[in-house]
Parts: C-alpha cells; structure tokens; sequence
C-alpha cells in the first residue's frame, strides 16, 4: 500500500464523487483519524468543487495527496485560467456570498481547517496546497 | 446518500446516511423539502460522515422552510467532524440540534 494518491480526473460535478470515494479510501488505507480523514475529504469537496464550477475551459483537474509523520498534504491542480481560491487580493464586495471565491464558506474553512493553504500558477497551472494536522481526531 | 423516512411521535424522521457534499447537496435537498411539514422534521445525521458547504445551505434552507410552515426542526447525532464544521460556520447557533432522537422529540 502506497502512502501517496494520485488522480486526474474531467472537470465534471459527477467526478466529485469519485474524488471523494477515492479520499475516503485512502484516509481508512492510511489509518488516519477521523478528524483529519474528514476535514481532508471536505476541504477537498470545497476546493475541487469550485474549480468545476469555476474555471471555464479547463480540461482537467488532478489531485495528489502524500502523508508525513505529522501532515497530510493535499494538491489540487487544474488547467483553466489563473485564478487564486484563497481570494488574496481584492475580495469582490458586489458579489453575493455564493460568487465569491469557494462561496465563501469553503475559503472559511480552508483557512480554519488547514494548518496552511497555498496557490501558485506554475506552467499554465493552478496548484493549490494545503497541509493539514494528521493526527486530528 | 441514502435518506430514510420515518416517524417518531408526531414527527417525521429523515435518518440519513453517507456524505452530504458538493454531489449529493441537491439530490438530498428535492428529499428532504418533501419530507418538511408541520409539526416537524427531525434530520437523524448520525451516520452522515461529511458535510460540505453545499450541504450545510441546504440544512439552513430547511430551517428557513420550516421557519415558514411553522414546523418544528432539529438535528440529531452529530458526529464530531460534522459538529466541527457547524460549529466554524455558525450553523451550530442557528439549528438547534441534540444528542438522540428521544431528546428532539421530547424538545
């Protein structure tokens, strides 16, 4: 049993489920504890939810998840136009809470639930990393 | 996500089980707003293992709903990564929510 994951997967909500399935498995695999299996499967909704729905004309999005002694690392990467969910910058007041970047509460509970959170665009890509607490429980 | 209906006293019991996430939000939604009538809705979540943002505009949809029909709604057996996220976003506050059925029921 390997200790890291890797899917790429079509930009389509019915893929969500998959993600999700494939996340559940891994956490039992790896024995995680169910605060960090379920704020991993959660965050991961969050985050690749919204580059479904978000980011027009992306052909992919992948994820890749590696455990240390003491972190889970979760990265979502996708192919369509750079964007930062993490809403540094300029947050768009006009916008009601469900158009604001992960509808609002699933930026909140990134920045609540993960012990960091960091996007770059990097050869054409999104990624997106966060780490969080392995041991939660 | 599976949802089962039933009754306990006077209410209906919708006992769920599985994710409620970003994929299964609507689907448990169309569900659930049917099962909504006075004199109340209790949602058994003691199997439910996630829910998202998705899921948690829902549970609040309903008590706006039930708000309106003026049925009574409350949760039950919320396991501690759900109470996680209710209690980050609020949503702890806004739904009442107790430890077993017989405690909704009575409430």
């Amino acid at each position: 049993m390997t200790d890291t994951l890797h899917l790429r997967l079509a930009p389509e909500a019915a893929e969500l489920t998959a993600l999700l399935d494939a996340l559940e498995a891994y956490a039992e695999a790896q024995e995680l504890p169910m605060k960090a299996a379920s704020r991993l499967v959660l965050l991961a909704d969050e985050l690749a939810a919204n580059v479904v729905k978000h980011a027009q004309g992306a052909t992919f999005f992948a994820a890749d998840v590696s455990r240390g002694p003491d972190a889970v690392t979760f990265t979502l990467t996708d192919d369509g136009p750079e964007y930062d969910p993490l809403g540094r910058g300029e947050p768009n007041t006009n916008a009601s809470l469900e158009e604001r970047a992960l509808g609002g509460l699933g930026v909140h509970f990134v920045e609540k639930l993960a012990s960091s959170a960091h996007w770059r665009r990097e050869g054409g890509h999104n990624i997106l990393t966060i780490t969080l607490d392995a041991a939660a429980e | 996500m599976q949802i089962t209906s039933s009754t306990s006293g006077a209410l209906n019991v919708a006992t769920m089980e599985g994710r409620l996430d970003t994929a299964t939000a609507a689907g448990a939604e169309a569900t659930l707003i049917g099962m909504l009538a006075a004199p109340g809705l209790v949602l058994d979540m003691t199997q439910v293992r996630y829910v998202s943002s998705a899921g948690l505009r829902i549970l609040l949809k309903l008590a706006k709903e039930a708000k309106a029909k003026g049925a009574a709604y409350s949760l039950v057996g919320l396991q501690p990564a759900v109470r996680e996220v209710f209690e980050i976003s609020g949503f702890d506050k806004i739904i009442p929510s107790y430890a077993t059925l017989a405690e909704a029921v009575a409430a």
